[in-house]
């Protein structure tokens, strides 16, 4: 749950970067990290990883400044993607107000994009949160590994296969170079203070 | 596309699959490479490429095999510790306004379990705090499948009559539900019927070779946190004791009956071992040479190098 100081004028808001293993989560707030330098409020903390896998999460701090007469600071997580680590998904998706969720582009990781975007579901509904009515962005990462001729999912296909019923907000991206990655991130940012501003009235 | 383009292009694929650690699927790609080289003698070197490729298939089982294990909770750094504290206590209702007993429950849940005992044991002081505290306190051990030291930390709080009748019963019912959940035998209820106090060792006492001293970080007190090292005095299978001179005041007040230390080295004269003990019994010695010094004694549990 966001932290809204209207005396102050302060917001702080958390953002879950969600996903299958190995989708490229912790790649897109590395090249966060990297990029944003003049965002980043804080180092970006991976608290332990198995071999190059989360096992806990990642934390990376944003400060956006003055927006509509508030500053916005922002909270970026990853989970860990790896089906045995549900209950730490659990953990970090506490008090969460966005979800940018990062699927896998390659072909051979079709079913594990769906089930976790099931268990996505399964874990924002033992909060009493809707993945209809939280905000959510959807990432369809490493398209350029068809570039190096592995087989990935046409667009279309994601979409259908993911976003037919969600109707959100949808980027493709390559998180290793980048590309995408902004838009992704600047996309879930907007709907998260909108839905907030909803809520709250925080905005001048 | 001929076969060998075919072998080519699916050696890469395994190949990228790997390197971007999807490893399932690389096995896979490599078992079709194998299969497709197998069923053609018309290939060069294919005994050498057959070779190749087993021990490719090889790696990679043993590389999911690793990562398919069970649930690693590793401890983290410290400063690790502090931001789980700090980020994922709010909100709690478990915490019941109390952000330090909600940053130990934090840690609790993600597996950082000696960390959030130090931390509910030092809530136990807090009367306001006490229950909760105790509660997870026993949750933590029995996560970590230490049941038997559970059940002699609950009857030790219920012998020193810790807790109020009210919160004693909540404590109980609390722990009853979490033994079943195990699902192992177990007889809590009254303290007349303990099969014992004490923790079971998994050891038989011609198992333990003759120790001459230990190493361990003591547990609590003045000296919480510290490594000592003790000469054994006298050992007996699986128990093992030791006298620690009454002018280390410090070191008498930072062990107590009922704890349980976990990383023991053991020397004895033809090796080194590590394992796990259990404070049995500490007394001041009343005769002798030895009067005025404590003797401390030390139950083995489990070896584990």
């Amino acid at each position: 749950m966001a932290v809204i100081n209207l005396k102050n004028r302060q917001i702080e808001c958390k953002l879950v970067y969600y996903g299958p293993g190995r989708s490229g989560k912790t790649t897109n707030l590395e090249y966060i990290h990297k990029a944003f330098k003049k965002q980043v409020t804080g180092k970006m903390i991976s608290i332990d990883t198995e071999g190059d896998r989360t096992l806990f999460f990642d934390f990376l701090p944003l400060g956006l400044g003055k927006i509509k007469g508030c500053d916005v600071k922002v909270q970026l997580y990853t989970v860990p993607g790896q089906v045995k680590y549900k209950a730490t998904r659990q953990l970090v998706l506490k008090g969460v107000d966005g979800i940018i969720f990062v699927a896998d582009s390659l072909a051979v990781r079709r079913e594990k994009n769906m089930i976790s975007l099931k268990d996505l579901h399964e874990n924002l509904l033992k909060m009493g949160l809707s993945i209809r009515k939280i905000p959510l962005v959807l990432q369809y990462n490493k398209r350029d590994l068809e570039s190096k001729g592995l087989p990935v999912m046409p667009v279309q296909k994601m979409e259908q296969e993911l976003n037919r019923q969600l109707k959100v907000p949808s980027f493709t991206a390559s998180a290793l170079s980048g590309d995408g990655v902004g838009h992704t991130l600047n996309q879930a940012l907007k709907l998260t203070l909108q839905s907030l501003q909803n809520e709250f009235k925080w905005a001048q | 596309m001929d076969l060998g383009e075919k072998i080519k292009k699916y050696y890469k694929e395994a190949e990228l699959y790997t390197s971007h650690g999807l490893l399932a699927e690389a096995l896979e790609k490599y078992k079709s490479v194998e299969g497709l080289v197998k069923s053609t003698s018309n290939i060069r070197n294919r005994q050498g490429i057959l070779k190749q490729l087993s021990i490719k298939i090889e790696e990679t089982n043993h590389k999911i095999l690793k990562l398919d294990g069970p649930k690693t909770t590793p401890e983290v750094a410290e400063d690790a510790q502090s931001l789980m504290k700090e980020m994922f206590s709010f909100d709690d209702p478990e915490a019941r306004g109390s952000s330090a007993l909600g940053g130990a429950i934090a840690l609790a849940k993600f597996g950082q379990y000696d960390k959030a005992i130090e931390e509910f044991n030092r809530l136990l002081e807090y009367e306001n705090l006490r229950l909760e505290a105790a509660k997870n306190i026993l949750w933590c051990w029995i996560e970590q499948n230490y049941t038997d030291y559970a059940v002699s930390l609950y009857q030790k709080w219920r012998k020193t009559k810790l807790f109020p009748q009210k919160e004693a019963e909540s404590l109980q019912k609390y722990f009853n539900e979490l033994m079943d959940k195990t699902g192992m035998d177990h007889e809590i209820d009254g303290l007349e019927s303990q099969r014992t106090v004490e923790p079971d060792s998994e050891l038989d006492d011609d198992e333990i070779l003759d120790i001459s001293s230990v190493r361990f970080i003591l547990p609590r007190g003045p000296k919480e946190g510290e490594r000592t090292e003790l000469e054994i005095s006298f050992q007996s299978g699986k128990y093992i004791r030791m006298i620690i001179s009454r002018r280390e005041k410090d070191l008498v007040d930072s062990i107590n009956p009922g704890d349980l230390l976990k990383d023991i080295v053991f020397y004895s004269p033809v090796a080194i071992f590590s394992g796990e003990g259990y404070v049995s019994s500490k007394n001041e010695i009343d005769a002798g040479p030895k009067k005025g010094d404590y003797s401390l004694e030390i139950k083995i549990i489990k070896i584990v190098s």
